[in-house]
């Protein structure tokens, strides 16, 4: 069997395709360090990187690389940066902010391919992950091992633990576990100027400033996470969750700020109105009750007498507070259908529309009635649909804007309504974002919540981590460039929905 | 007509949250979105809606979809995925011919004889060592041991190869479906169809010839007109109100698509009376009457339950297979939420890159279910998936082979007096 392999490098050789030599400069020395295969330049590339799970538009995607290593990483930087050219994290692009959006035709580093569990380490409970494992992987690869990763977003079945770090995700379970910061022990990252470094330690705290703190929900500003050292969490020896159903919003709401004052956390606080539920039930079958105006989830863990005696507490609590019926899983199928219409709730709306615009603020619980049934108000002054479904357990909202976008001067009344549930948001005492981040979409508010000190304090750190200005330029804060793109168009000075 | 022809409606319900990501194959093995269900609908946007032109770029994202459909069962929206996909193919075909390598094996499978003609052909020179010689990604799509001719397979006394003719006497129950390249190079597994459903009193005929090639892989193709003449042949052929089963998950879904296909009453009609064959058996009942594997028969063995895309996210009768298992061997199941193992039809054939590093991910879900089970048989109930999956060194087997073996333990357990009996008369 000579001829074989001879054969077959002959008939190798001839089907080579003639490659087109490349003249853009930039794109010769990605190449070089990527191999073509990881390079894109195409038009379809381009567009489909323009954009992540949000409407939030920029400009336009430059060139698109596909690293696999960190050093490969840091060479990506390296040659944008020494031509000049900004660069732009992404993962799999399912932020709700714009953060991973681009402006200016950045090159776009996306960190999907890095999807290696390097290190599961049982006994010290923490594990090293690639920037492009995806959330859920990694808590299903520590099946067995009875520890899980606690941050759980929404979108975790798709979204990345770099893009988790980037924006600082929260999840329902941070009510009671604490937000992906909590959760990160050390980051090795690639500086804005192609420098390798490890921020924390796998032990305590690493001595000095807490740059790793800094670092998480950097939003790509700081630099590229390549290598995540998280902090693994114990499975709960019990867990329970609970639906409840109410007439209206407000006892769903009313019960939260009930359950939390009489000392009891739970580990996760949801809220869910009429539209979400009849959204959702149809794809997960969870049983909500369509004739209900709002159901909270309510889910309780920690040990089995503990548990038992906080169920019948927070029946008592519900009760008084209106709830209808207070349902408990009776297994883990029902457990997880409850939560899969939860957690699906952003992705079903297209059952109403086909748009969404996804708000994310934070308030003061103990002010949740007041401040929904004033979003409810300015919904309807414009004419418009929300549905609302948030982690009611932090006061952490998120109102869900849902439109045509084929709608003649509907984009107009959207973004209004958005920027007048921020400014609410605020003005009871809470703050622009929760867990989604910045990004584009919410610079332009930064001035409500900052006084012109704090955000060129806030510049000052960023600018100690990149000095020329060129990672992921143009987002959070409102001083940094801006979105020509966009500016052009003369409606939103930075970053606008379309 | 738009550039693409597809429903409007459909393309605007995609929010492009991304939740279909991690669902899609291709997706799964590149990290690139072009490769997604998301990537690929907004690239049918650009042509539908803002006049892109198609370029290589933009024809290799449609291309590379495997159309396993995991993104329309992970889809919260409902977005009809299938449907785009199968419309902007057939637009493809009609923008650029179909490889020729693909065209020629459509073609032969729409050719019965020559089918098996150039199946002993390739089965001797297998014989021989010299398929070594041919691409390596062929030789990979063909079974480890293709038959030199077909065996004498048959019950309720058919002959093999029989077209579709009522024997004497009361009419055979149901039909089964043999299709075409299944029927010549997995014949053993229709043989072991038709001995479960001898068991259990149950008469069989086959389709045959005269029916052939469902279509499907035309279908996926964009060749829609052939696709749609497949359909109509077998239709015409299986005439009467008799259910027909089918063994292979990708023929099911073709045949029970018929009605959408053609959009006649009649093959409404006719799709309405096509099962999967597990999914008849778990409605029947009848499997019950063999003796399960009782401890007093030894130890029950485990395999590892893969689900065809065609049968899991096309047809949503999945646990059926389970169902009918269930009572014979423990079940192990993957941790993989049924993401697909790249065979796809021909995708395994014109995408043999992206095909194993998809099934590199399914081997790796195998293998964590046998360091859990210690089961290393895996079954599989489409001979696409059992085909891509062997070639990687895989031990599979249908779902009937292991019911058959069950036939026949019981006809060895329980005498002449049995339901086996009826089985010795027919067994290999």
């Amino acid at each position: 069997m000579v001829i074989s392999p001879l054969t077959r490098s002959l008939l190798g050789r001839l089907a080579v395709r003639r490659v087109d030599p490349i003249t853009d400069p930039l794109e010769r020395d990605l190449v070089e360090v990527l191999g073509r295969g990881r390079v894109e330049a195409g038009i379809g590339a381009q567009s489909l990187y323009s954009h992540d799970g949000s409407v939030t538009r920029g400009g336009r995607a430059g060139i698109v690389c596909f690293p696999e290593s960190t050093a490969e990483v840091a060479a990506c930087v390296s040659v944008s940066v020494s031509h000049g050219r900004p660069f732009v994290p992404r993962g799999a692009g399912t932020g709700l902010s714009g953060g991973a959006v681009p402006c200016d035709e950045p090159v776009m580093v996306v960190t999907t391919r890095m999807d290696v569990i390097h290190e599961v380490d049982v006994e010290r409970r923490l594990a090293w992950v690639g920037p492009g494992v995806v959330n859920l992987d990694l808590s299903r690869h520590l099946e067995g091992t009875g520890l899980h990763f606690a941050p759980d977003p929404s979108s975790q079945q798709a979204c990345t633990i770099g893009g988790n770090v980037a924006t600082n995700s929260g999840g329902p379970h941070c009510l009671l576990y604490g937000v992906t910061s909590a959760h990160v022990l050390a980051v090795e990252v690639v500086l804005p100027d192609g420098e390798v470094v490890i921020l924390g330690a796998e032990e305590g705290r690493a001595a000095g400033y807490d740059l790793r703190g800094a670092f998480v929900g950097g939003e790509g500003t700081l630099g590229i996470a390549t290598r995540i050292c998280v902090r693994l969490t114990e499975d709960p020896p019990e867990v329970a969750t609970l639906l409840l159903d109410f007439d209206r919003v407000a006892g769903a709401a009313d019960t939260v700020s009930a359950v939390i004052a009489a000392g009891i956390v739970p580990a996760a606080l949801e809220i869910m109105d009429q539209r979400v539920i009849e959204a959702v039930e149809p794809f997960a079958h969870a049983g909500y009750p369509l004739d209900a105006a709002a159901v909270l989830i309510v889910e309780l863990d920690g040990l089995p007498a503990g548990v038992a005696t906080a169920i019948d507490r927070i029946e008592v609590i519900g009760t008084a507070h209106g709830a209808r019926t207070v349902r408990v899983a009776a297994d883990e199928d029902e457990r997880t259908r409850i939560w899969k219409g939860r957690k699906s709730a952003f992705g079903a709306i297209a059952v109403i529309k086909p748009d969404y615009y996804l708000n994310d603020t934070v308030i003061p619980r103990t002010r949740l009635t007041e401040v929904l049934s004033r979003v409810y108000e300015v919904i309807e002054e414009r004419d418009l649909i929300v549905m609302n479904v948030f982690h009611a357990g932090d006061g952490n909202l998120h109102p869900l804007i849902v439109f045509d976008a084929r709608e003649p001067g509907v984009m107009e009344r959207v973004l209004e309504a958005g920027e007048e549930i921020v400014r609410i948001s605020v003005e009871a005492g809470g703050v622009l974002s929760g867990e989604h981040g910045i990004g584009l979409e919410k610079k332009r508010f930064m001035s409500m919540q900052f006084s012109p000190a704090d955000l060129e304090a806030q510049d000052r750190l960023r600018r100690a981590f990149d000095v020329e200005g060129l990672a992921n330029p143009a987002k959070v804060l409102p001083s940094g460039a801006s979105c020509g793109h966009v500016t052009s168009l003369g409606r939103a000075p930075d970053g606008t929905w379309v | 007509m738009t550039p693409l022809g597809l429903d409007d409606e459909s393309l605007a319900a995609c929010v492009q949250c991304g939740l279909c990501l991690p669902h899609c194959p291709t997706y799964r093995v590149t990290g690139d979105e072009r490769r997604s269900p998301r990537g690929r609908i907004s690239l049918m946007r650009a042509v539908e809606w803002e006049g892109m032109t198609p370029d290589r770029e933009w024809l290799d994202a449609m291309d590379t979809c495997v159309q396993c459909l995991g993104c329309v069962t992970a889809c919260p929206s409902g977005v009809p995925y299938g449907d785009l996909i199968a419309t902007t193919r057939v637009a493809v075909a009609q923008l650029r011919r179909p490889p020729l390598k693909l065209r020629a094996g459509l073609w032969c499978l729409g050719r019965p004889g020559l089918l098996r003609w150039v199946t002993t052909a390739l089965a001797i020179l297998q014989r021989l060592g010299l398929l070594r010689l041919a691409p390596r990604t062929m030789a990979a799509a063909l079974p480890a041991r293709l038959p030199l001719r077909r065996p004498r397979l048959s019950a309720a006394g058919c002959p093999p190869r029989s077209e579709v003719a009522p024997a004497a006497g009361d009419p055979p129950e149901v039909v089964l479906f043999t299709g075409c390249v299944m029927d010549a190079w997995q014949p053993e597994v229709h043989g072991a169809a038709e001995e479960v459903l001898t068991a259990i009193g149950v008469t069989v005929e086959r389709s045959g010839d005269r029916a052939g090639c469902c279509g499907a892989l035309h279908g996926h193709a964009g060749l829609e007109s052939e696709a749609r003449r497949h359909a109509e042949r077998v239709i015409s052929v299986l005439t009467g109100d008799r259910p027909v089963l089918v063994d292979s998950a990708g023929c099911g879904a073709a045949l029970k698509d018929y009605g959408t296909l053609l959009q006649t009453p009649e093959a409404r009609a006719f799709a309405d009376r096509v099962y999967d064959i597990q999914e008849w058996l778990a409605a029947d009942g009848r499997l019950v009457t063999l003796p399960s594997a009782g401890p007093e028969n030894g130890p029950r063995e485990s395999v590892i339950v893969q689900d065809p895309c065609h049968l899991r996210h096309a047809q949503g009768c999945h646990g059926a297979v389970r169902n009918v298992l269930a009572p014979y061997v423990d079940l192990v199941e993957l941790d993989d939420e049924g993401l697909c193992c790249g065979a796809g039809g021909a995708f395994s054939l014109v995408q043999p890159g992206l095909a194993g590093d998809a099934r590199d991910r399914k081997v790796a879900a195998v293998a964590r279910a046998t360091s859990r089970s210690g089961a290393t048989t895996v079954v599989s109930a489409n001979p696409g998936c059992a085909l891509h999956l062997a070639a990687a060194g895989l031990h599979v087997r249908h779902p009937m082979e292991v019911l058959a073996d069950a036939c026949r333990r019981s006809e060895t357990d329980s005498g002449p007096e049995g339901e086996g009996n009826e089985v010795s008369e027919h067994g290999r």
